[in-house]
Order: C-alpha cells, then structure tokens, then sequence
C-alpha cells in the first residue's frame, strides 16, 4: 500500500529542560534559605547556631540519623501510598486518618489477643494496612456509587477517625488504659506489650526500625509494579484517560477503588508500623497521627509521584522534623522551625509549578496540530 | 476592492516573523498583509506553521524576530488581552472554553464590567441570530457537540467587535451549511464593516470559495500568494504540497465559478461516483447489529432515539447528520463509554453490553473517535503505551509487561502505518496532528476487529492524510470488517460507503443505497424533512 507521508509532519521532542529545572531548583530553595536565616535573624537568633541545631539534631548528634530513619519510615510509605493513588487519578488526601485506623487496630490487636509475639505483631500490620484500606474504600464507594469528589470525602472522614481515636481512648471496655499509675496524665490507650515491637536494627550507635528497611523494599516495589507490570500499566492508564481505559477493558470502578484501597492501606501500615515501633510510648493517643500522613502527603508531591524521588524527600521532612527537636533546645522558637519548614515546602514546589505554567502557556503540544512543541 | 484602500497601509501587517522551537524553524521570515475589507486565506498542510503565524498575531506566542504593524504604527502585541484590546479576535482550532460552565457565562467570560446575565442572553440570541449561528445560552458546554461548541466560540470572537479576525481551521467541525454561512457572516463584515480576516485552512474548496488572497505556507516559509481570483486548484494544490497532487483528493470538483455555487454539485458525486470503491458482491448477513438503542443525557435530551442499524461484512455503512444528531452517543456506545436504557449491540449475533468497561473491544468493535484526544489517544503517554493497547493481552507475561515485545510490536506498526515519530519512547503528545491520528487508526485495526467504527476520520487532517485514511478504510472493508463511517462531510460519505443512513435527532431516518444516492434528498432527510431552502439564504 502505497503510503503518502506528508512531507512537512514532523515531531517536535519538547526542549528538554536539562539545565534550566535544576538551576530553578538551587535559586528557589537558595532564596528561601536566606528568607529563613533572615527570619530567624529577625526572632533574635544566629542562623548558623539555628542550622548546626538542626543538622546536630537531625545527622550530626550520637543516634540521631538512626532516629531520623525511623521518622522517615511512614512519611514514606504514606507518600508511596498517595502516588499509586495519583498516577491512577484518584486524590485521597485523607492518609492522616488512614493511618490512625491502621494505629488503631494495631493497637486492638496488641492489647486485646493473646498469642506469640510475632504472630500477633504481623496480624497487627495486616490488620492495620487492611482497616486503613478499608478507610480509604469509603470515598471510593462514595465516589463510585454517588459520584462524592474523593478528594473531599477522604478529607472530611480524617475528622471523622480523630473523634474514633478520641471515642476509643477514652472509653474503659474499649482501648482507655486501665492503669492509674500509669506514668502520663494524659488519657491515652494501654501501651502495646514489650513483644510486640518491629526488630530494631543497631548500627555504628544508631538505632531505627526494621520499618524502614521495609519501607525502601516497598519504594522499590511500587516503582517496578507502576513501571513494569500490566496491572501498573492499568493504574496509569486510567489515570492518564479514563474514556481509553474503559475502552481497553479498565474499569473505572474496579481499578479506581483498587488505587484507593492501596492508597489507604500504605496509611495504615504506615500507622502500624509507627505504633510497632514504640511511637508515643507504644500507646494510641489523641495526637498520635502528628501530622506524618499531611507530610507524607506532600513527600508525593514534591517526589511529582515518582516512588523512588519519595525516598530522599521524606528523609529530608523526617530530618526537619527531628532537626526541629534539638531547635527547642537552643531555645529556637518551634514555630520558627515550621516556618522554615514550610518555606522549603514552597520552595521544592515552586520549580515544577512554573515548568507546569510555562509548558501551559506555550500551550501544550497538542493544542494544535504540531506546529508548536 | 477600490484603488483608494489598496493605496492605504494594510490594517493589520507581519514583517518578517520568525519563530523557533528548537532547531526547527516553525515560521520563517513570515510576511503577510490583511487588509480591510478583505478575507485573506491562509493554505497549507498541518505543520506547515499556519497556527504558529496566528498564535504569533495574537499575542500566545513571542515571536524570536520580526514586528507587527497596524495601519503602519509598529505594535507589540505581548499577550491576548492586549490583542483583544487592538480589536484582534480569534477563533481557535481547540476550543479554549470551560466545560462545566453555559454557553452564557463562556462568553462573558473575559469580559470587563459587571455581569447581567439577562443582557448577556439577549446578547447572545442577537448575535446568534444576526450571523445565524443558532445556540441555546443556557446550554452547558460539557454537553455540546464539538460543532456547537466552534460556534459558541466564534460567536464569543464576534461579541467583542473586533476589526481583525484570526480564524484557525473554523470549519473543521461545521456542517457544510454552517459553513456556508460562518462564510456569509465573514463576506457581510467584510463589506460592510470593513473587516480584516485571516482564514487559516488546509481545505482548498473553502480557501477558493471564500476569500480575496491566498497566502500559501509550506516548512513555515511563505511559498507563494495568488490573488483568488486568479488562482487555480492545480497550482495552489502544488504550492501547498511541494509536488503535484493527484486532482482526486484535492476534490475534483472544484473549478473556478461564481462565488455563491452550492458546495456539492451533482457533478463532483458522478465523478466519485465513476471511481467506486470495491464492494462485496451479494449481501451478507450482519456482523454489526444495533437494536432499538435508547439513552438520554443527564439533562434530559435524547442522544439515540430507538436507534437501529446493521452493518455486513465488508460493508461501508456511511452514517450522515447534521453535527449533534447523536453521532457521539453512537460512537461513544461502541467504545463501550456509554450505557444504553433499552435495546442492544450485537456482533456476529452475540450480545455485547453496552457500558461495560473492555466490552465492546472483546467482542471485536474497534473505534477511531472524532475526538481523539477525548477518547483516542493517551497524551502523556508514549507512542508504544499507545500502540499497545490493540493487543493489551499479549503485552503481558506472568503479570509483567513484555518491554522488547512493545517496543517491536510498536516498531512494525510505526513502520507499516508511516507514523513519523523519533521513536517509540516519543510522548504521543508531540507528534503532530495527522500522526496522532494514525496512530489512532493503527492501533484500531491492529487488534484485528471484526467491526471499525470510524467517526469523522479525517477531520483536522491535510490532503495527503485524508487520502491515506480513505484508502485505509477501503482496504479494511475489503478484509471483510464491517464499517461504520460517522461524518458530517457529505464528500467523504459519499465517496466511501456502500449504503447510507441519515442520522436526526438520535434515530435513522432515512437510507439509501449506493445506487439511490440522491443529494437533495439527503439533504432533506438531514434537516429532519424541512425545506432546507431557508437556510440557504
């Protein structure tokens, strides 16, 4: 058959911004340093001594960086969790909720059956990473059934566990701790026995979980099913065009409530892992969730939901969370350090954003028909 | 034209625009003059830098050299509002309207001042009525047909009163007769208010029919410029292609005649006709069956009306209509997007359901859908990904992708269907139109159906392509797969089916065999049986 090719068509390889995205990156995060140093000049601190603080605290200090791998750990497997959400094209943003509930069954498991250790430590981490799933099923039963955005109903439902986990700690014949001598005032749960905790792995003076061990097997994990396999292929094709995707044999509801569930269930191992591994002394308590599923949130979006660029962001949050603590020491007030926390936030995103507006000015590739990349 | 407006500085004048992207040049050098009163086309095939000129004009894309002059005065036209302001409007290709708002709210959208949306309806229905290009202002946009949705944008260009008009590829999605009159309202402001147009377009017929000047890009150089008048389809046919074309794709038909001839004439079909495709010897029994199909939108209307057809093996079945007639809803049934209330699909006599996801593909139905970046194609996905979903079984191996059977898999297809990319790792999003297209087509008939729905398949697409997908569809039904062609083009209905049935309001009404084809007859069936008479006016 005779082809006529169309002697002008040609394809037009977008510039590839090799030098322009990392230089973005140095004068965004460059500019937000100084801002942050200027800001903590400005509350009657030296910066320098701000920032030893925090690199004493976070690497520097005897047994810090073990603690700030075991911070990372659910930040990251949170953040894992929200970028097989994404690519799908689903929007849960309620991982801080998740991963309680995944915390709250690890925490019925452990004070409530008896057994072995490590048996009840694994039901503990399946229970948790199937209820925080489970969790995370409600919006997409409400999405699917009723068309609910899952971005607000997984939001709203975190109010929801915080009063569960409120409801829970409080009440005797639930998770309420019965001891009153216990060594807190605070009302909190029963804290989970010694035997089950997550192996602790001891290096040059530094203790972390076997949970972040765990946590980069499954960054690994995510990566290979998302780029290899035909059910990662799925994934992304719903999330890329979901009329083509039903016409491939995708369906919506199917794979979208799958991308959901595991969205939620990386929450709530998350959350069991946490407990497992002596989080709040072991015990469930109104905080517990500390704002680690909101960070993990935003690890995905800085990693722009590629599973290994989680591993680095979500040592650099574990490091300004565990940083921050040895600010107070220095007498830094903490809210400083959140400051400074959330302008490296910005800056990390400003980059990818006015890549994101400019290529949307030039007009995206296909906004005509090829005559401009 | 007078001699005392030729002798003025053009309205609106380019001067040596140039624009790179990369290494290519996607304009270079670009010289052109619209002057009032007159409507000046711009012809050449897709890539040719036809969009990029008027991108340039209305401030979306910054030109690396070159100015703008209007009535002599240099001018820096630096963003769209700006143009907007010097009375540059334009019509795009793509629509830039916001789904999830009306048809009202679209258009004053951009607008200063405070919001009446009474006075914007009326304003609406003025226009609308004025240029006779009827929409409903309540109507939400998500729920228009891509021809419905060109209109509300030119109407949106005409409502800020411009004095020069960039019109990009206007009629790609317009009936014949909505054409004829976007031409009329084009010819009457042209006059009357004395107008700068630039009609961007690859279609020769409407370049020759409509405008005072043709301006010929190829390689995003200008090649050459005639005076309409004086021009003939052989010469602008070789200018725009760089070689000459056989005279039987660039629609025979058109010779030179008076302004006001009807856009099909009987002469044009008997030529088409004296060339016809192959066709099966005897009827067979249907490989397609469509029975009493039912749906309604979810704002009430109905999309198919008790609809029914069959298509047999290796047979052509041309579905014409009016754009917004159901053609959508059809198609969008045989991808398995839309789930009917009553009635059914049948292939080869089995049951297909219809809203199921993978549905309709299993059971051999494949698409290549008018709107292609909707439901055809992946953009942000690679050339291979795409490629790839013609035969999504056999890409897999215990769960994994199979990355050296994609990759040849996408090679051949590459290879066989002429798509001109980099390579299979390419973005589908870079390729340009007519290859996108192909890819669409390639992936269609690669899954071996046993049914190609193909609706509007040329549209947006040059010369050579729409040459190309033609000779496609006829060499598929010589394979024995049965054809459904859903098209507003009367031209390439006629030219490719064996049987057609007139589509109104979501049900056939009409149909007619290869040997009944008769113009005025469709004609009147498209309309829904009014004398079409009216509209000629």
């Amino acid at each position: 058959m005779s082809v006529p090719h169309p002697p002008s068509t040609r394809a037009n390889p977008r510039t590839a911004p090799s030098l322009e995205l990392p230089l973005m990156y140095a004068v965004s995060v460059g500019f937000a340093l100084v801002l942050s140093a200027w800001l903590v000049a400005v509350t009657g601190h030296a910066w320098s001594s701000v920032g030893q603080a925090l690199l004493d605290g976070s690497v520097l200090a005897p047994g810090r960086w073990g603690n700030t791998l075991t911070v990372s750990t659910p930040i990251l497997i949170v953040a894992l969790g929200m970028v097989v959400g994404v690519k799908a094209g689903f929007f849960n943003i309620g991982q801080e909720g998740q991963l309680l509930m995944g915390a709250l069954a690890m925490a019925l498991v452990g004070t409530k059956l008896t057994g072995s250790g490590p048996v009840l430590l694994i039901t503990g981490l399946s229970l948790g990473l199937i209820s925080g799933g489970l969790y995370a099923g409600i919006p997409a039963l409400m999405r699917f059934r009723r068309g609910v955005p899952e971005v607000i109903s997984s939001l709203l439902l975190v109010f929801v566990a915080f009063q569960v986990i409120g409801y829970a700690i409080t009440t005797d014949w639930f998770l309420r701790d019965p001891d009153p001598n216990r060594p807190s005032l605070a009302v909190t749960s029963a804290a989970l026995p010694d035997s089950i905790r997550l192996p602790v792995i001891n290096l040059w003076g530094n203790q972390f979980g076997v949970g972040f061990i765990l946590a980069l097997l499954l960054a690994g994990l995510v990566a290979l099913v998302m780029g290899r396999t035909m059910f990662g292929f799925k994934l992304r094709l719903l999330g890329a065009s979901s009329p083509v995707a039903q016409q491939a044999g995708v369906s919506i509801a199917r794979t979208g409530t799958v991308a959901l569930f595991l969205s939620g269930a990386a929450a709530g191992l998350a959350g069991a892992i946490m407990l497992a591994s002596g989080a709040s002394g072991a015990r469930l308590t109104a905080g517990f969730s500390n704002e680690i599923g909101w960070q993990g949130l935003l690890v995905a979006l800085l990693a722009r939901n590629r599973p290994l660029l989680c591993v680095p962001m979500a040592l650099l949050f574990a490091a300004l969370r565990t940083g921050g603590g040895f600010l107070a020491a220095a007498g830094v007030d903490r809210t400083v350090v959140d400051v400074v926390q959330a302008l490296l936030v910005l800056a990390l995103l400003v980059p990818p954003a006015v890549q994101y507006l400019q290529d949307r000015r030039r007009g995206p590739a296909w906004s005509d028909t090829g005559e401009t990349p | 034209m007078t001699d005392h407006l030729r002798s003025l500085p053009p309205l609106l004048e380019a001067d040596g625009l140039t624009k790179y992207y990369g290494p290519v040049a996607a304009c270079e050098e670009v010289n052109l003059a619209l002057q009032s009163g007159e409507i000046h086309g711009i012809l050449g095939e897709n890539g040719a830098g036809k969009s990029t000129l008027m991108r340039m004009i209305f401030g979306l894309v910054e030109p690396d050299r070159g100015v703008l002059r209007m009535e002599g005065e240099v001018v820096g036209v630096t963003d769209p509002p700006t143009a907007v302001r010097m009375g540059i409007g334009m019509v795009h290709q793509h629509y830039s309207l916001v789904d999830a708002l009306t048809v009202w709210e679209n258009i004053a959208l951009g607008e200063s001042g405070t919001l009446d949306p009474d006075r914007t309806r009326a304003r609406i229905r003025r226009i609308s009525w004025s240029y006779g290009l009827s929409v409903d202002p309540d109507a939400t946009v998500r729920d228009l047909s891509a021809g419905i949705r060109q209109r509300v944008e030119i109407l949106k260009c005409l409502g800020r009163r411009p004095r020069i008009i960039l019109l990009d590829e206007p009629t790609s999605a317009l009936t014949p007769a909505e054409s004829k009159f976007l031409f009329n309202v084009l010819l009457t402001g042209v006059r009357t208010q004395g107008w700068a147009v630039a009609l961007v377009s690859h279609n020769l017929d409407e370049i020759l029919r409509a405008t005072d000047r043709i301006t010929v890009m190829r390689h995003g150089r200008v090649v050459e410029q005639f005076l309409t008048a004086q021009a003939r389809v052989p010469a602008l046919a070789e200018a725009m292609v760089g070689r000459p074309v056989p005279l039987r794709t660039v629609t025979a038909s058109f010779e030179e005649d008076e302004a006001a001839r009807r856009l099909l004439e009987t002469d044009h079909l008997d030529q088409e006709l004296a060339d016809p495709p192959p066709v099966p010897e005897e009827p067979s029994p249907p490989v397609l069956e469509i029975k009493n199909a039912r749906s309604t939108t979810p704002d009430g209307r109905k999309q198919l009306d008790n609809l029914s057809l069959t298509v047999g093996e290796g047979e052509i079945v041309g579905v014409a209509g009016v754009e917004g007639n159901g053609q959508t809803a059809l198609a969008d049934l045989l991808a398995g997007l839309l789930r009917l209330e009553d009635g059914k699909v049948l292939v080869e006599g089995r049951t297909a359901p219809s809203g199921v996801a993978g549905a309709m593909t299993g059971a051999g139905i494949a698409v290549i859908p008018a709107d292609r970046h909707r439901v055809g194609v992946v953009l942000g996905m690679s050339v291979a990904e795409n490629l790839m979903l013609g035969d999504l079984p056999g890409m897999r191996n215990r769960g994994f992708l199979r990355r050296e059977a994609i990759r040849q898999y996408a090679l051949s297809l590459i290879d066989e269907y002429g798509i001109q990319t980099p390579g299979p790792d390419t973005d589908l999003g870079d390729l340009s139109g007519g290859n996108q297209q192909r890819t669409v087509i390639a992936r269609a008939l690669s899954s071996s159906p046993r049914v190609l729905v193909a609706h509007q398949p040329s549209r947006g697409l040059d010369v050579g392509a729409i040459e190309y997908v033609g000779d496609k569809i006829r060499a598929a039904a010589q394979n024995g797969i049965a054809i459904l062609l859903l098209s507003t083009d009367l031209r390439e209905i006629l030219s490719l089916s064996d049987r057609v049935l007139v589509l109104h309001r979501g049900r056939v009404v009409g149909e007619m065999t290869k040997e009944e084809f008769d113009l005025e007859r469709l004609g009147l069936l498209m309309g829904g049986t009014e004398d079409r008479r009216q509209d000629d006016r």
